[in-house]
């Protein structure tokens, strides 16, 4: 990735979007437009020192909204380019109000809120798409609850709580908790705000709260305007500690997921939403199994799935390893529902077609194998390209060609034209640019001699 | 003359300090480390940057070494992974050369880990500078190291894999010399029907391609043949072809692509295999392509030989295979019943699934088998435990069909030696990283694609072809090969030819000379490891820019 | 005509893809919609079949 951003031949034009392409294979023209980011890449060192002090905070869509970020953020901390981007629809300045901390602060000088989109022209000879795949967003199937049920996530969610640079540090926090725990930290916050007003009376009147309470109870100080205020106060903070203690009770008996279940197949192998099977993600759920174990030994994951298709190179012997030392069991079966029971603990149910039952399961954790979508706005940039998009949504590719669109000049690869892992993404991606090339260097014929 | 420190009155030295804005600043002194950098010995100037990576830190480097008539450069910040290239180039820019460049990491190993202990992290960039300097007296100016480059490509096996790569180059304008050992190309795909999931005939297909690379004139075709010998290296590599029967002819290439694919397993004495009535998907292709198919009730049996304990990959490609030659069977006789047994039907992605689906509409039924009860084929019947009932079912058959993996083939092993590449456990090639760099091999200039690799269908064998058409251009499209000055060296003076570096060595970079009994470094080869340098017991084997005596100065400065 | 190649999308694909023309001399501009570049590969912890670091 490092090498993208410092490659002398690559110009990286992030945070941009092509808009229209014009003219044919070897001679395309190609309008762009640079988005404005309000800050200047030349300038901008990465340093983070604007983020720090930005008051404007925001759930951060890198890991998948379980983390915040500020107004002024990077994509994530290792980002090429590290150039810092505003946020226009949340920052203040931009909406309005007053603020350009983040101006003053930047010793780079690189916060430019005038800054406007650029729309820049350019040339080429061939064009490869690798525009990926979204994530399935699995709140469209009742049955499973995502989003209902706080301890149901998506992989990808589960990949972030998995990071040691992820929202909890690498530590599988249940979600749950972690509602718990912003919770408690907000009333403590109340807490210390009331505690700090209660403190006050007491310097004032040489008294502890508690018992100046007692006494005001039985009728002492009637009349005593100032005093009311207090006991008023005081009333107010009871409200708020009670709940917190009882909070604090219930957080005692939390701990890491050690019970966690894989569902398969959501939203893929499903006529409902896409008929197909998404390649990858039998994988990514025994690779999720495999790590969680590394975190907690005690862990045990259960997979369930119609097929497990571990289908790449090594991945069979993955799997048989992940069974055998990482306390994974395979279950043939679909998953027909998950609900809440006791704990906050998410019910699997589903028919297990050896045993020939339905059965109900407790977990600590779900986790729903998404399908592998076409991408975000692919229809649009397929009438862009003007090329068209098969059955299944994503970008048509040939069948002797495997990696030519249905334009010449345009190839694509990777997970634009289809499912798949990052290997055999790799692999076509280096198969698109010899296309490519083929016709760039056609005009030119280098070297043969 | 090794590693001479130069005369202390020669010796100019320039220290750059980052702040990197607050991010080294907030957590440690800048302006004392580089206060302190400055009463180092041979340090003739330093200064202290906001950030040094940005257009006026590396402005100052550079009027640095014009004005202050520096000689090293020394650079406080971040992390070299990140920054060096950048800071290298600047020195060269400024016409110092980029070997006399060293690097600091205070970010990472003082500002970062020592948060809150400022007075601690500050002594500890201290001592870290005073280290980078103790090194940089003793570093050396090298060039980079340059080799020619032959613009002409060997591909070995002219499967589709192979056709595709020779194809791709051969458009590329590079010289293409495709060995096949066979008389005629196209590999498996001369055996098979119709090709899942599309259904045109193979054999067109492969017609098609040989057709396209016979029209390119910097395409030459050994058929016949087979690769006796190979000696060279990237770039350079000299090879022997032995065509049947005939005169060996020399070629002279650059890189070299590994087509070799695979082929199915011969399922001896499994599931009373005996190629009439109990055959392979490969023998069933041959028995459609020719039109003499006559059973009427077919059963296939999937991962024969296949996710056992001798053999515990999947091969990828069967499934695919036995769902289209049920489809096919019955297109052609939609009376024909068709039964699949399967473990896991392994048809990813859009178009598998779709065939799956489809051959479900159609009426060919499938059923799961456990490892530990598998069929069990018996005259005009194929049992099953169903675990759905709990019996054992029997279905009534003319013709068993077993889906078997695809096996490296049997000179794979030598071709492995012949090219100094690994296999893996199973006998396939092994490429350099599974993930990030799936059709190299770790040998420079080598390269993997198609079932050789691991089975792939059709579409991916083409698109791994081209891939490893790619990786070639990336190399041979430039006029020279240009490596990093940081080698190992051996002195032939004290070099007595034990050849401990040379079993240390993971490229292979070390030759004996018996002529001479020393041993010498193939700088084009070598990566700069160090293996061999820390091996060797006269210390006669060094690494450049990582000499003894530079790391000593570096470490007698802690 | 032109020799330069526009690629679109900066996940691991069109970062291959653009790292492979780079290297052969052909320039190349790559758009990428997010602020950084990186795809999904960037929000995975490790990945199979290696389990090394994602990035
Ligand atoms: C029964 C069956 C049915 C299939 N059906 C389909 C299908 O419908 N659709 C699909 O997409 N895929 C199908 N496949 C997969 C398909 O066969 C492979 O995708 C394809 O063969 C891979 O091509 P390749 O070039 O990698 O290897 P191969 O086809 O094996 O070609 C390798 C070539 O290299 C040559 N060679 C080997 N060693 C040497 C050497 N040392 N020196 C010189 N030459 C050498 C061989 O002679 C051969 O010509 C099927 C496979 C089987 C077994
Ligand atoms: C939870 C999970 C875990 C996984 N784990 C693994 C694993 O361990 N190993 C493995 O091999 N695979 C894994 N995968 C699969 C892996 O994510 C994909 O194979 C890989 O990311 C595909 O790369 P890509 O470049 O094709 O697509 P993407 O990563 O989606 O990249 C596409 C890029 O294009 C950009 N883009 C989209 N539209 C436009 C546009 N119009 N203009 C400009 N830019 C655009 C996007 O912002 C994005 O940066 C996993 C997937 C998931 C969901
Ligand atoms: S202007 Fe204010 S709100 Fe907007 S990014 Fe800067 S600091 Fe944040």
């Amino acid at each position: 990735m490092l090498d993208v951003g410092r490659h002398p031949d690559i110009d990286l034009m992030a945070y941009s979007e092509v808009e229209k392409v014009e003219g044919e294979s070897g001679a395309f023209k190609a309008t762009i437009r640079r988005k404005a980011r309000y800050v200047e890449e030349d300038r901008c060192t990465g340093c983070g020192a604007c983020k720090e002090k930005c008051p404007t905070v925001l759930p951060d869509a890198f890991n998948m909204g379980l983390g915040t970020r500020k107004a002024i953020y990077s994509w994530f901390a290792q980002g090429i380019p590290s150039t810092h981007t505003i946020d226009p629809a949340h920052c203040r300045q931009l909406n309005g109000k007053k603020c350009g901390i983040c101006q003053k602060v930047c010793q780079a000088n690189a916060v430019n809120f005038d800054q406007k989109d650029r729309i820049v022209e350019l040339d080429v000879g061939a064009i490869v798409v690798a525009s990926g795949y979204k994530v399935f967003d699995p709140s469209q199937i009742p049955e499973y609850q995502y989003r209902q049920i706080p301890n149901v996530i998506t992989a990808i969610e589960f990949e972030r709580l998995l990071s040691a640079s992820g929202p909890t540090a690498g530590h599988l926090h249940r979600p749950s908790d972690l509602l718990v725990e912003a919770e408690m930290e907000a009333l403590e916050k109340d807490v210390k705000k009331s505690e700090k007003a209660l403190d006050k009376f007491e310097q004032k009147y040489g008294q502890a709260s508690a018992a100046f309470y007692d006494a005001y109870q039985k009728g002492a100080y009637e009349g005593d305007e100032d005093r009311g205020k207090w006991a008023e106060k005081y009333v107010a903070h009871l409200a708020l500690v009670e709940p917190l203690d009882a909070l604090k009770r219930e957080a005692e008996g939390f701990d890491v997921a050690k019970r966690l279940a894989f569902v398969q197949c959501v939203g893929s192998r499903d006529f409902r939403f896409y008929p197909f099977c998404s390649g990858y993600c039998c994988m990514h759920s025994i690779k999720e199994a495999i790590i969680a174990n590394e975190h907690e030994r005690e862990t045990t994951s259960v997979i369930f799935g119609m097929d497990i298709r571990a289908v790449g190179k090594g991945f069979e012997e993955y799997k048989i390893r992940g069974g055998n030392q990482s306390g994974i069991t395979y279950v043939r079966g679909r998953v027909a529902e998950i609900t809440e029971g006791p704990q906050r603990n998410p019910v699997v149910t589903y028919e297990d077609t050896r045993e020939r039952k339905v059965i109900s399961r407790d977990f600590d954790l779900v986790i729903l194998a998404t399908a592998c979508a076409p991408s975000e706005g692919v229809e649009r940039l397929a009438e862009i390209l003007g090329i068209e998009r098969n059955r299944f949504g994503f970008f048509k590719t040939g069948t002797s060609q495997s990696l030519d669109t249905t334009r010449p000049g345009i190839f694509a690869c990777g997970c634009a034209h289809g499912p798949m892992d990052i290997p055999e993404s790799v692999a076509q991606a280096s198969g698109a640019a010899a296309r490519a090339a083929q016709i760039v260097t056609a005009a030119s014929m280098r070297k043969a001699s | 003359m090794r590693g001479k420190k130069p005369q202390a009155d020669e010796l100019r030295i320039g220290v750059f300090i980052c702040d990197c804005g607050s991010n080294i600043a907030g957590h440690l002194d800048c302006s004392s480390v580089t206060e302190y950098a400055s009463t180092l010995p041979g340090v003739a100037y330093a200064k202290e940057n906001l950030y040094t990576c940005s257009e006026a830190g590396i402005g100052e480097i550079q009027k640095g070494i014009k004005e202050q008539k520096l000689n090293r450069v020394v650079v406080a910040s971040c992390s070299p992974r990140t920054h060096q290239p950048l800071f290298q180039n600047s020195c060269a820019a400024a016409e110092l050369n980029p070997y006399l460049f060293e690097m600091v990491n205070i970010r990472d190993q003082c500002s970062w880990v020592h948060m809150e202990e400022r007075e601690d992290a500050t002594q500890k960039a201290k001592d870290l500078v005073r280290m980078g300097v103790s090194k940089a007296a003793f570093l050396e100016p090298q060039q980079d190291i340059e080799a020619s480059l032959i613009p002409r490509v060997l591909v070995i096996g002219g499967g589709v894999a192979g056709l595709s790569a020779a194809g791709s180059l051969a458009a590329m304008g590079l010289d293409v010399v495709l060995v096949e050992k066979e008389v005629e190309a196209g590999g498996l795909l001369r055996r098979i029907n119709r090709l899942a999931p599309h259904g045109e005939k193979a054999s067109e297909r492969v017609l098609e391609m040989l057709l396209s690379i016979k029209a390119r004139p910097n395409a030459t075709l050994y058929l016949g043949s087979r690769v006796e010998d190979v000696s060279g290296y990237i770039g350079n590599f000299e090879i022997t072809i032995r065509p049947e029967g005939g005169e060996a002819v020399r070629e002279k290439v650059g890189c070299i692509v590994v087509a070799t694919g695979a082929v199915p397993l011969k399922p001896e004495g499994l599931y009373r295999y005996d190629g009439t009535r109990v055959v392979t998907q490969m023998e069933l292709e041959e028995r459609l392509a020719a039109g003499a198919l006559e059973a009427q009730r077919v059963v296939m049996i999937q991962c024969v030989g296949a996710r056992s304990p001798e053999r515990e990959y999947c091969s990828r490609i069967c499934c695919q295979t036995a769902v289209k030659n049920a489809r096919f069977i019955k297109e052609q006789n939609p009376e024909a019943h068709v039964h699949i047994l399967y473990r896991d039907m392994q048809m990813y992605g859009t178009e598998n699934e779709q065939m799956l689906c489809d051959a479900r509409g159609e009426g060919v039924r499938f059923d799961v088998f456990s490892p530990d009860q598998p069929p069990v084929v018996q005259e005009g019947k194929v049992e099953f435990y169903q675990p759905l009932t709990g019996e054992m079912v029997g279905i009534p058959c003319d013709l068993v069909v077993l889906s078997t993996p695809l096996v490296p083939r049997d000179d794979a092993q030598a071709l492995s030696q012949l090219l100094r590449v690994p296999v893996d456990q199973n006998g396939f090639f092994l490429e350099a990283h599974a993930k990030l760099r799936p059709l190299d091999f770790a040998t420079d200039g080598i390269f993997v694609c198609g079932s050789a690799r691991y089975p792939a269908n059709v579409q991916e064998a083409v698109s791994q072809g081209l891939g490893a058409s790619s990786r070639i251009a990336t190399i041979l499209f430039k006029d020279k090969l240009i490596t990093s000055a940081i080698v190992a060296e051996i002195d032939p003076e004290t070099c007595v030819g034990c050849m401990g570096c040379m079993e240390m060595c993971p490229y292979e970079a070390i030759t004996y000379l018996p002529e001479k009994n020393i041993c010498e470094v193939n700088t084009v080869l070598c990566k700069g490891c160090g293996c061999c340098a820390a091996t060797c017991p006269s210390q006669s084997a060094t690494l450049r820019g990582f000499k003894p005596e530079q790391l000593m100065a570096q470490i007698r400065a802690v | 005509m032109s020799k330069d190649v526009l690629v679109i999308g900066g996940g691991i694909a069109g970062i291959q893809a653009s790292l492979d023309l780079a290297e052969m001399g052909i320039h190349v501009y790559l758009v990428e919609s997010l602020p950084s570049i990186g795809g999904k590969m960037a929000q995975l912890d490790k990945t199979f079949p290696t389990n090394d670091c994602a990035i």
